[in-house]
């Protein structure tokens, strides 16, 4: 579901961005999530929960995983890919070019 | 004259509250805590920003510390997206005036300059002004970046700035560039603006310069 995983411009943070265009139902995602997670809240356009780091979700699918540890990151964002994939919360986009 | 000096993690306020102490004015240091849409880093770097300060030109300096996370989810909720920054500046001019109030203090001290990013431009200042009374001074205003750089640098704040910590997640993609107060006051009336500051107020508490 993420394919790059890139640090923000200040190191504080990755940033991981979705292979594919889609866009999430938060609202869905946090009833999901709270299971799995702790939800930090809710701001209606973007998520923030907390499980091996803290992760604000955006409604366009990319996350911010507050860490400096790549390894930590990638698997951070595995973990929401797996817990999201499959599910309401998704609305995947046709791609445009076909 | 003694000025309450909105202070931030960035390069901006610091160097702006360095050109005002040095003009002999009294600084009580304001910094709005934009957790859960930072992360603990801002709040560390502006608390080193002010303990720098302190140190560097010996002038005590009464910090307090605003959680304004709530005041961002409010809102994001509630109003247009583009305008959010324009929310944000204005409950913090709201805020630190009623500090300026609480400190017997003249006014709002900011980092602000002309057109460095999307909040600051000419129109949006003009509709942040008409969010408080109190006289807001911006000492940077015709600054240009490179010019603030190279004082920071001077003062050691800049290393202070520069270290890691997450921008806000909290900021608009496309935020407006000339928004029109008609359009903010309308917004604004979507949401309780008066419970909000006395909750942020109820939140507030002063960074003892002991932790300092």
């Amino acid at each position: 579901m993420y394919s790059v995983l890139k640090p923000c411009k200040t190191s504080a943070a990755f940033e991981a961005i979705p292979r594919e265009r889609f866009s999430l139902d938060l609202d869905r995602c946090e009833e999901i999530l709270k299971n799995v997670c702790t939800i930090v809240t809710n701001a209606g356009i973007l998520l923030i929960v907390n499980d091996q780091c803290e992760v604000s979700i955006h409604k366009d699918g990319r996350l911010i995983l507050k860490t400096d540890s790549q390894e930590l990151a990638t698997d951070q964002a595995g973990r929401i890919a797996g817990w999201l994939e499959g599910t309401p919360a998704i609305r995947k986009h046709r791609d445009p070019r076909g | 004259m003694k000025l309450v000096s909105l202070i931030s993690g960035g390069i901006d306020s610091p160097v702006a509250t360095y050109l005002m102490i040095q003009r002999g004015v009294e600084i009580v240091a304001l910094h709005m805590d934009n957790r859960p849409f930072t992360d603990d880093k801002n709040l560390n770097k502006a608390m080193d920003l002010v303990r720098h300060l302190r140190d560097l030109t010996g002038s005590p300096i009464k910090t307090y510390v605003v959680p304004h996370g709530p005041n961002h989810i409010a809102f994001a909720r509630n109003c247009q997206r583009h305008l959010h920054c324009l929310f944000c500046r204005r409950m913090m001019y709201r805020i630190a005036a009623r500090v300026v109030e609480k400190e017997g203090a003249d006014g709002i001290l900011t980092g602000e300059s002309l057109g460095q990013v999307a909040s600051q431009t000419l129109q949006n200042i003009m509709v942040e002004n008409q969010a408080t009374k109190v006289p807001i001074i911006r000492p940077l205003i015709s600054f240009d970046k490179v010019e603030i750089i190279d004082i920071a640098r001077k003062i050691g704040t800049y290393e202070i700035s520069t270290l890691p910590g997450l921008c806000c997640t909290i900021v608009p993609k496309k935020p407006s560039t000339a928004a029109r107060a008609a359009d903010i006051l309308c917004e604004e009336q979507k949401i309780d603006i008066d419970a909000l500051i006395e909750k942020s107020l109820e939140g507030m508490y002063v960074f003892s310069p002991e932790a300092l």
